[in-house]
């Protein structure tokens, strides 16, 4: 018995005036998701504007035409729904979910304010402050804060488009006019740079009859392209050192790995799930459980679309131990691997928790909308939702050992050792 | 184009488990939920943290976190590769008034789980390597959490709300001075007393039938647990201003709060209802105050949480250092709602409350939480139901004048993490009196 091929229903639609447009029924849904990609990130701001797609996140809260400021949010949350935004490097993704009652109100008011966002001088200084109090918030006021910075900052120079955080910097945004942020809206958020999915008790006709509705006089305008963007120019292995008033010290060991299409990131996240996800993988095993050299092994990836991403092993030496040895020992582990590969046992592992974490995300329409429009933004098509998994149980143990050869050669790896100031 | 309509549907219901108690003493809640390709699965333990050594604390959780590392079948993390290759996760948390111990797995392989499951209540190894690393891992969480101004502020208002000798004073895994004394033995002690189907429940939802819970399931045996009876009472505390300083600091974290009455309370619904409008939506009264009109903060949240024996009120968030003495009087001004909720308020209070009540139980796992929470709280699965008939009937005088009877801003005590040297007198600027607690 086999749910690797998974079934969820869904079809595919393009507006007059360019907007995309999937529908995914799920009649027994207790809501419908509503979630909007914009084609647009912090990897698309330019030198000295950056923060800008971040920024919209706020404003697109502030009000339009037909909608006061933070009506928006307070009107869904009254119908017993949920609403939010985020902004990636790659993508802003405006969402709610609300009964099936309040569909037609939830998509009128997507559509106000793509229509006529209320972009005023009083909304941008109000969410320019609450942004700076984001920042200092998730970063400055946080131990391991410029953790992120410092990490992506070994991988791509500061004017590389991915060479920021999606916050961006605060100078920039004291700097920036309220025609730089005009600027952008037009730029950025016309109809055909959107992806609408909706997920839930909906039907194909009623979806899409709806989507042309609310959002088909929206004005036609040509879908702005990304600028082409470089690789990160590949140098030598770069060593960074800080030391920081934090609890532990931490080794952050990091590799360029392909952008999060390429063929070789299913085995590749594989991979490290066999090395260091859970009690049961190597690392942990040979590092933690049956040697004193680490109290914590962990992988992860930070996927990019239109150039590298960055693959990062992070390990927490045990009493006694340097950054340095943790870190070698580390390596010298990933050697091993490269070297013989995984077992049959270790892949089936990683492969079943893989499994649970897909159909995990895939539990709600709010989590399948989003991976609809991961799936369509990023491997072009929303029907990958339904083939991914089959994917990746198909992977052999060769399969995770080339694709970790080819990508996680230790001589190729990037060390930021992040120092804990009075080590206890 | 005008404004749509809303149309919303009929009321929704938790769904009813099937309830079985077993021979062993076990309750069981299932909820067959054929639509869910994850199941989720948790055992309520009701036991009390008060059973702790005092220089022992924290054993409840170590226990908890080691209790899957190996078994006496299946030694030496064997065990988990058998989990794992199912594809389980398990996780567990102690309350002080209740422990849960579970894991989510695809439906389909639930039924080889369960047996597994069942193995690991009912004969962990706690191997002395084992337990050590879990002391270790705890020991290292504190000091986390110490550095976090969120958390550090959180532990200064929980000790700020109780005396100091009361379990629910300190923290729930234990500090490194106590979780240091902690060994194997300890942990094969705790799950001896603890560890029983007897007087536990299992909550369990996804797409298996009952049957095969209960075959998987009845494999675990235990001894009876420990008596119950340990609850001591701590009685209100006078309200305090605790100031931790972190010198370094960027912002000043702040929290409110008190304990209060809990769902026996008549006026629990009311107090809901008052919290969402007050702290708890994102057009709460004070988040639109802080938030949007002054910038002063990325946001305020806060409301009514329930417990067994009592709830508590807090709402915090992060401000700008140099206002926020302001913030503290803004909140605590606005807590005394002198402008009673109006109509509009309690109607879209009552409306999210109860209308979020499906979206907050779409998955196995929401299902299965909310569960246990009922479970360790000693009440059934039908509270739910009768708790929203209740809230769709308060009014908003009902709401305002619960809240005011309830909250008193000048029986709240305040805790603020941040650059002691601006904020101290900031808040004494405000006319109170200020404990300060050094850098951790």
């Amino acid at each position: 018995m086999t749910q690797a091929d998974l079934h969820f229903e869904l079809s595919q639609h393009r507006l007059d005036n360019g907007m995309h447009v999937v529908v995914a029924p799920d009649h027994d849904a207790p809501g419908v998701a509503v979630n909007i990609w914009v084609e647009v990130g912090s990897a698309d701001e330019v030198a000295g504007r950056t923060g800008f797609a971040h920024l919209f996140e706020h404003l697109m809260f502030q009000g339009s035409a037909n909608v006061a400021s933070g009506e928006h949010m307070a009107t869904v949350e009254a119908l017993g729904g949920t609403v939010n935004a985020t902004t990636s490097s790659d993508r802003t993704n405006y969402f709610e979910t609300v009964p099936r009652g309040a569909l037609d109100l939830a998509l009128w008011m997507e559509a106000d304010r793509f229509e006529s966002l209320a972009i005023t001088p009083e909304n941008f200084e109000a969410q320019r402050q609450v942004v700076k109090e984001e920042k200092r918030q998730r970063y400055d006021n946080q131990p391991y804060g410029d953790l992120l910075e410092l990490l992506v900052a070994q991988h791509f120079n500061p004017d590389h488009p991915y060479g920021h955080l999606t916050i961006g910097s605060m100078e920039d945004l004291d700097a920036s006019s309220l025609d730089d942020v005009a600027g952008f809206f037009r730029a950025w958020y016309p109809a055909s740079n959107l992806r609408l999915v909706l997920c839930g008790p909906v039907s194909d006709d009623e979806g899409l009859a709806l989507a042309a509705k609310y959002f088909g006089h929206l004005p036609s305008a040509p879908k702005p392209e990304r600028a082409p963007i470089a690789a990160a120019e590949v140098g030598n292995p770069v060593d960074t050192s800080v030391s920081r008033p934090v609890p532990h010290s931490l080794s952050y060991l990091s590799w360029a790995t392909p952008p999060a299409a390429h063929a070789d990131v299913p085995a590749l996240d594989l991979a490290l799930s066999v090395l260091s996800d859970g009690h049961a993988s190597r690392l942990h095993r040979s590092l933690v459980k049956r040697s004193d050299v680490a109290y914590e092994v962990h992988g992860g990836m930070l996927t990019n679309r239109s150039t590298d991403s960055i693959t990062t092993m992070i390990s927490r030496p045990a009493d006694g131990v340097t950054l340095e040895q943790v870190s070698d020992a580390v390596l010298d582990g990933l050697a091993r691997f490269l070297d013989e590969g995984p077992t049959e046992e270790e892949l089936a592992r990683a492969v079943a928790q893989y499994e649970r974490d897909w159909l995990w995300d895939l539990a709600t329409t709010s989590g399948r909308s989003d991976a609809i429009n991961e799936a369509w933004l990023v491997h072009g098509d929303p029907h990958r939702l339904n083939t991914y998994l089959a994917e990746v149980l198909a992977l052999t143990p060769d399969d995770l050992r080339a694709a970790a050869a080819k990508w996680l050669a230790p001589e190729g790896a990037h060390r930021l050792l992040y120092r804990a100031e009075a080590p206890r | 184009m005008n404004r749509p309509e809303v149309r919303l549907g009929t009321p929704w219901h938790f769904p009813t488990p099937t309830i079985v108690r077993l021979g062993n003493g076990l309750s069981v809640w299932h909820f067959h939920l054929p639509g869910q390709h994850v199941a989720t699965y948790e055992v309520v333990l009701p036991t009390q943290l008060t059973y702790e050594e005092r220089d022992k604390e924290g054993i409840g959780n170590v226990t908890l976190h080691a209790i899957d590392e190996g078994t006496r079948t299946h030694p030496d993390g064997a065990i988990g590769e058998l989990l794992e290759a199912q594809g389980t996760t398990l996780h567990g948390g102690t309350r002080y008034r209740y422990s849960t111990f579970g894991g989510q797995t695809p439906s389909r392989r639930l039924r080889e789980v369960l047996p597994l499951f069942a193995e690991v209540l009912s004969e962990p190894a706690y191997a002395e390597r084992d337990v050590a690393h879990h002391v270790e891992a705890q020991i290292a969480g504190y000091a986390s959490r110490l550095a976090s101004p969120a958390a550090a502020n959180r532990i200064a208002l929980r000790e700020a709300l109780f005396e100091p000798d009361h379990r629910e004073a300190r923290p729930t895994g234990g500090t490194p001075e106590t979780l240091v004394n902690i060994t194997a033995a300890d942990a094969v002690q705790w799950h001896a007393d603890h560890f029983s189907p007897a007087g536990a429940t299992l909550v369990v939802a996804g797409a298996l039938e009952l049957d095969e819970v209960l075959a998987g399931i009845s494999g675990w045996q235990g001894a009876p647990p420990v008596a119950d009876g340990l609850r001591p009472a701590s009685p209100l505390q006078a309200p305090k201003v605790v100031v931790v300083d972190h010198p370094d600091a960027v912002q000043a974290t702040l929290a409110v709060g008190t304990r209060t009455v809990t769902r026996h309370d008549a006026r629990w619904p009311a107090l809901r209802v008052a919290g969402h409008a007050v702290a708890g939506a994102i057009a709460s009264r004070l988040n639109l105050e802080l938030r949007e009109r002054m910038g002063y903060t990325y946001g305020i949240r806060g409301g009514f949480t329930p417990g067994a024996d009592e709830g508590q009120f807090t709402v915090g968030g992060s401000v700008r250092t140099e206002v926020a003495g302001d913030a503290v009087a803004r909140m605590l001004e606005g807590l005394a709602l002198g402008t009673p909720l109006t109509e509009q308020e309690a109607h879209d209070a009552r409306q999210f409350l109860i209308g979020i009540a499906p979206l907050a139980n779409e998955t196995s796992a929401d299902i299965v939480n909310q569960g246990a929470t009922l479970a360790g709280s000693g009440l059934g699965p039908d509270y739910l139901n009768a708790h929203f008939a209740q809230l769709a009937g308060v009014t908003a005088e009902q709401a305002t004048v619960a809240f005011r009877e309830v909250i008193d801003p000048a029986q709240l005590t305040i805790a603020v993490t941040g650059a002691a040297a601006e904020l101290v007198p900031e808040l004494e600027g405000l006319g109170l009196e200020v404990s300060l607690r050094p850098a951790p």
